[in-house]
């Protein structure tokens, strides 16, 4: 069996394009690819940076046009995306083991280092259980993928300092505040983007928030899983009076947060400093606000700027966890081949042990022995088999162990024609 | 005695300052509670000196200028100390243990020369008007030194340069409330200075005002920082602009009380 990995991702497809097939429950879609007769086994890990299905395939051909017509058609688009292989990228075998490696470590990430992809893999993966759509070898792939990116945690620094925008966001509101105990946060929209980044800082300690959104219904949803309150957009200027980080991202072709409304509150904010974030594109934010006094504006590409900064440091960490990658995708590729070796093995004792019990009754046939002497025969040719096969069953058994195992095991099949079904029958 | 325990407490500020210099180079976070632990070790040396000012033959007044200086470097790294407990502000020891480890240093140079006294006869005013003086001093050049801290990391925050550190800067929230605090503080202990100064001048010269430059400089000083409190905390000044301010009146108050008292 082959795998096979089709997806796209923030260096191939922008935004519009990757938000098209983003999925956030994959289980009905992993039950319409596990009963194609060309897929195996299937993993669909999606997230706002990537969207990539991971199969299991003994028809890598049929497979590829399977997958590519299944991301154009099947996804949760509302109509199909033209050209989409223009943005999609394939990995089989080696290459979709090390690629997935690099994913859950972080190291294919918009910014290296950031921590959430490896829990989002681990969602994907049980995703894929639960759909009972992950089989024997990718179960195998993923779980080395979770020790590749645990390795490159640990025994590396790439995650030391946060580097995500999320993180980096913190990170700033920590140069900014002291504590983040006791500030507000009024968050604009509600997506998936901004609950991540108000998640992180939830994590370092901010204690209230407001969330504002055109549907107040989804302000509402996320306000309940955030523990925050939920008001419609109209309220911004009574919010704002009130926030010391301002966290945006909305749709919208203007500003939502304009120079003229902080200017109306900046009497009751008293001073005090305010942290904005505006993920938005088009900007959410005027940027006019960042030259006033107390007023810290950070958009995406600001963020990302900064995370990049820290990536650039980190070069000498990302060799060594590439190193890391490598070792495991290495030992996953000797899995691999074993696997493909235990059959080879069992086929050649069966096809000797075959030969030689025929050889044997052949002989009693021909009363060149007698019947009585044939559990003593057996004993002797067994172990005149065993001596012969020992050296080339251990040679092949050790070499699968390497990626280059492959090459003995065509070498063994060719040799002891294995796979020639004549053979058997040939006679003396 | 003196003099050799006021080197070694300027040696131990030196070495908190390339302690905590290296802990920002490396980086190192760890350097830098040692760098505190240095300037621990320092201000208790430094005031094993002044415990021992009675002890020198003839006892050396706290209102030498060399002894004045020496207290108010260390009522300025004590008060940075009490700062640090409460808040993540370790990065002021890159500040003011140099300050401390000058004062300290040239203190000690100067301790065995001290000038005639000009103390005589006027009770304990003097020593009053060095020690609440001193004291509004140090307290203030903390507020400065937090203030040159405060406006570095605001310009970095504004243009976007900041880079993450493993050994973080103090926030700007941290570096706002020193400026609060140093001023409600130093602000009474200069005006106490400023009266007890008087008090000093009515006892011995029979008027509270005699116009020399010390004084005259004195209180333009005294109207600056009252002027700033009140941009402070009356007319709502914003934390940049009040950052601003600590440095420039700092400035214009170690003028005012030690260059102009050199001069003099």
């Amino acid at each position: 069996m082959k795998v096979l990995l089709v997806g796209m991702n923030h260096n191939t497809a922008p935004v519009e394009v990757r938000e098209r097939i983003f999925i956030d429950d994959p289980a009905p879609l992993l039950q319409k690819l596990k009963h194609d007769p060309d897929i195996e086994e299937v993993v669909l890990l999606s997230t706002c940076n990537r969207t990539e299905i991971l199969v299991g395939t003994r028809s890598v051909d049929a497979a590829r046009v399977r997958l590519h017509s299944f991301i154009a058609n099947d996804m949760p688009s509302e109509r199909p995306i033209q050209g989409v292989e223009d943005y999609l990228y394939e990995y089989i075998d080696g290459e979709a083991m090390g690629h997935l490696m690099r994913v859950a470590s972080s190291l294919d990430s918009m910014v290296v280092g950031e921590p959430q992809i490896a829990g989002q893999s681990k969602d994907a993966y049980a995703a894929a259980v639960e759909a009972g759509s992950c089989g024997p070898i990718l179960s195998r792939l993923f779980q080395t993928a979770f020790t590749a990116a645990k390795r490159v945690r640990t025994e590396t620094q790439i995650a030391e300092r946060p580097v995500s925008v999320a993180r980096v966001g913190v990170s700033l509101a920590s140069q900014i505040f002291e504590s983040l105990e006791g500030k507000q946060a009024l968050m604009i929209g509600a997506g998936e983007m901004i609950e991540l980044a108000m998640k992180s800082l939830r994590g370092a300690g901010l204690s209230s928030l407001a969330v504002a959104n055109r549907t107040v219904a989804n302000a509402e949803a996320l306000a309940e899983d955030l523990g925050g309150s939920a008001h419609g957009l109209d309220e911004l200027p009574e919010l704002l009076e009130r926030a010391d980080i301002v966290l945006s991202c909305i749709g919208t072709d203007r500003p939502v947060l304009t120079r003229e409304q902080y200017d109306a509150t900046v009497e009751r904010h008293r001073n005090r400093p305010i942290f904005v974030i505006d993920l938005g594109v088009p900007r959410n934010v005027d940027p006019e606000l960042a030259e006033l006094d107390n007023v810290f504006l950070y958009d995406i590409d600001d963020l990302g700027e900064i995370a990049r900064a820290n990536t650039g440091r980190r070069k000498r960490e990302t060799e060594r966890a590439e190193q890391i990658i490598e070792e495991e995708r290495q030992r996953l590729e000797g899995w691999f081949v074993a696997l493909r070796a235990a059959p080879t093995i069992k086929t050649l004792r069966a096809r000797v042990e075959e030969i030689r019990n025929r050889e044997i009754d052949r002989a009693i046939q021909r009363s060149k022995f007698d019947p009585s002497e044939r559990e003593e025969l057996d004993a002797i040719t067994r172990s005149i088999v065993n001596k012969i096969l020992h050296a080339p069953m251990t040679t092949l058994k050790r070499e699968a162990e390497r990626e280059e195992g492959l090459a003995y095991l065509e070498a063994a099949r060719v040799l002891f024609a294995i796979d020639d079904e004549d053979e058997s029958d040939e006679d003396d | 005695m003196i003099t050799m325990l006021d080197q070694l407490a300027a040696a131990i500020y030196l070495t908190a300052l390339l302690v905590a210099a290296l802990a920002y180079a490396l980086p190192r976070p760890v350097l830098l509670r040692v760098s505190v632990g240095f300037l621990v070790l320092g201000a208790v040396v430094h005031l094993a000196t002044f415990s021992l000012f009675h002890t020198a033959d003839p006892p050396i007044p706290l209102t030498d200028l060399p002894a004045a200086i020496s207290f108010m470097c260390w009522i300025a790294v004590v008060f940075s100390l009490i700062l640090m407990s409460r808040v993540r502000l370790e990065a002021l020891i890159l500040l003011v243990a140099p300050i401390a480890f000058l004062g300290t240093f040239f203190a000690a140079l100067q301790m065995g020369n001290p000038a005639p006294a000009t103390t005589q006869g006027s009770g304990s005013w003097p020593h009053v008007h060095v020690l609440l003086g001193g004291a509004g001093l140090a307290l203030l050049g903390v507020s400065g030194l937090a203030g040159i801290l405060f406006v570095i990391e605001y310009r970095n925050l504004k243009n976007r340069r900041l880079v993450e550190r493993t050994v973080r800067l103090p926030s700007l929230e941290a570096l706002d409330q020193v400026n609060r605090v140093s001023l409600l503080l130093g602000f009474p202990l200069i005006t106490l200075g400023v009266v007890s100064g008087m008090l000093w001048l009515s006892s011995v010269h029979d008027s509270f005002w005699t116009g020399s430059l010390h004084e005259t400089f004195s209180l333009m000083a005294w109207m600056v920082y009252a002027i700033l409190l009140g941009a402070r905390f009356a007319l709502g000044q914003s934390a940049r602009r009040a950052a601003v301010s600590a440095v420039a009146g700092f400035l214009f108050l170690f003028f005012s009380v030690v260059v102009v008292e050199v001069i003099a």
